[in-house]
Formats: structure tokens, C-alpha cells, sequence
């Protein structure tokens, strides 16, 4: 089993939080992810992905049901982390999956468009 | 005599990243209230956040105007931001609003600019793209000297303005 892992960020409108458990890790997004917290959430998906490859995760959920919006700065941190798994070898790609809301009209149309950047390692659950 | 009223109003507002959400906010919990059509509420919300988060960044002085106009039955809309801005700013607007209306898939273009942004921080244009893509409206550019108005906006089918 690995090693427990935390990483979390709290801004005033916004909230995040990874955990790893066995070779799976949680992420759960709250609140606006707007321009304020570009640079914080940047670092956080890096974390996630580090902490991805240490313990040669399998899957990552990111739970957005309760992300009310994301402006499209944003989603460009999403499509660096997408990319960046595309990018690697076999034994360093892992499966995204996003947990999304039906009444939060953002999420199907951006995860749709993230999802068809790397349809082969992404999934949407609504 | 219009089919179903107009919604409208229009706001002075400076530039700043953190006033951005709370105008979205404002719009959504403003028109969700009449307009019976969420998801038309949806599109013109992303279009307010976006084009007021590109003057957040890139507008020049401290006056960003910004108006809606908005059909009660969501079937037309008009998002209109105008703010003074650079030069080169322009010519970037230019080139990305062009390239958008000439896509004939607006979505293809969406996810070819998406794979654009890896690896880089400057300006994208990626707000724009998912104007088009998801929020379904049409972009136009107005210049003049150096100000500049982003228009968003959807006409119902047989209609010519808004």
C-alpha cells in the first residue's frame, strides 16, 4: 500500500484536495476556479501528477460537483496535465476520471472538449 | 412588437480579476430568475466571465463597459464589452476573432487552440474559442483608435440584430 498522501489549497472562493489511497488518488474541486487562483491550482495539478507517478497510480478521480464554474485559464492547466500524460510512457500513464454534475451546465461541454483531447485516458461520470 | 421581452442593462466597471465572478454571479442569478432556458442563461454567463476576464488582463485604463441584452424566452442574446487596450492587443483580437469566424467547426477549432495553450503562458485566445464552442455565439470585433468592443452574441433564425 502507498505511503499517505495529502495535498490541498484553500483561497477565498476555492478549494482543492488530493488523497492517494493504495494506487488511486481522490481530488476534489470546490467552489470558482477563476483567474485568482490560476497560479495555485497550476501547482496543485503538478503535485497530483508527481504524486501520480511516484505511486504509479492507476486512476485519478476529480470529483467537480460542487466546481461551479472554470474560466478557460483554467481548463489550460487541465490540458497541460491531460497532455502531460498523454506524453508518457506506458508505465507512467494513468486513467482521469472526472465526477460531474448535471445542473452545472459548464461541466458537460468543457469535460466533453477535455475528454476529446485524450479520450483514451479520460472518462466523465455524471 | 418583439416576441418576448427584452432583458437588458449595462455596467461601468474597472477591470479587476476579482470583480469578474461576482458580475458572472450577478448575471446568472439575475436572468435565471426569468428567462425559463438554463442552459441559454449558462452561455451568456461564460461569455460575461470570459470577455471580462480578457479585459482583467489586457485592457488599458480603468473604465471596462459592459452590456447585455437578453430575450426573456433565452432565444436571442448580446454580450458587448468594450475597454481601451493596446495595439498589439488589437492585432492579436483581430487575428483570433478572424480565425474563428472563418472555422467552419467552431469545436474543432476549439480543441486544435486547446492543444495550442500546451506549454505555453502567453495570450491563447482560448476564452474566445469556448465563447464560440460552447457558449454557441457568434464574435464580432468594433475598433476604434484604441478601443475596442467584443460582441457575443445569438439571433434567433430570421432575425438580423438584436
Amino acid at each position: 500500500m502507498s505511503k499517505a498522501w495529502t495535498e490541498g489549497m484553500k483561497e477565498s472562493d476555492f478549494s482543492a484536495q488530493a488523497t492517494v489511497n493504495d494506487r488511486r488518488i481522490q481530488v476534489s474541486l470546490v467552489g470558482t476556479a477563476d483567474l485568482t487562483i490560476k497560479a495555485q491550482l497550476d501547482h496543485f495539478l503538478r503535485q497530483v501528477h508527481s504524486e501520480a507517478q511516484r505511486c504509479l497510480a492507476e486512476e485519478v478521480t476529480v470529483d467537480v460537483r460542487h466546481l461551479e464554474f472554470m474560466n478557460s485559464s483554467c481548463l489550460k492547466s487541465f490540458v497541460w496535465w491531460v497532455s502531460t500524460v498523454q506524453e508518457q510512457p506506458a508505465v507512467g500513464k494513468y486513467r482521469i476520471v472526472f465526477v460531474s454534475s448535471p445542473t452545472v451546465y459548464w461541466q458537460r461541454r468543457s469535460l466533453n472538449a477535455l475528454a476529446c483531447l485524450a479520450n483514451e485516458i479520460i472518462s466523465v461520470q455524471a | 412588437m418583439p416576441d418576448s421581452p427584452t432583458l437588458s442593462f449595462g455596467l461601468q466597471l474597472q477591470p479587476q480579476s476579482r470583480m469578474v465572478s461576482i458580475v458572472r454571479r450577478f448575471v446568472e442569478e439575475s436572468f435565471e430568475k426569468i428567462v425559463g432556458d438554463p442552459e441559454a442563461v449558462f452561455r451568456v454567463s461564460l461569455a460575461v466571465h470570459e470577455l471580462l476576464e480578457n479585459a482583467a488582463k489586457y485592457a488599458v485604463g480603468d473604465k471596462t463597459g459592459l452590456q447585455v441584452h437578453f430575450d426573456s424566452n433565452g432565444s436571442a442574446a448580446s454580450i458587448k464589452l468594450t475597454n481601451q487596450t493596446t495595439p498589439a492587443h488589437i492585432e492579436r483580437l483581430r487575428a483570433c476573432i478572424s480565425e474563428i469566424q472563418a472555422a467552419r467547426e467552431p469545436f474543432v477549432l476549439y480543441q486544435t487552440m486547446m492543444r495550442r495553450t500546451f506549454g505555453i503562458q502567453e495570450e491563447s485566445g482560448l476564452g474566445l474559442a469556448r465563447i464560440r464552442a460552447e457558449g454557441e455565439l457568434d464574435l464580432s470585433l468594433e475598433i476604434d483608435g484604441t478601443m475596442v468592443t467584443i460582441v457575443a452574441s445569438c439571433l434567433p433564425t430570421g432575425r438580423t440584430s438584436v
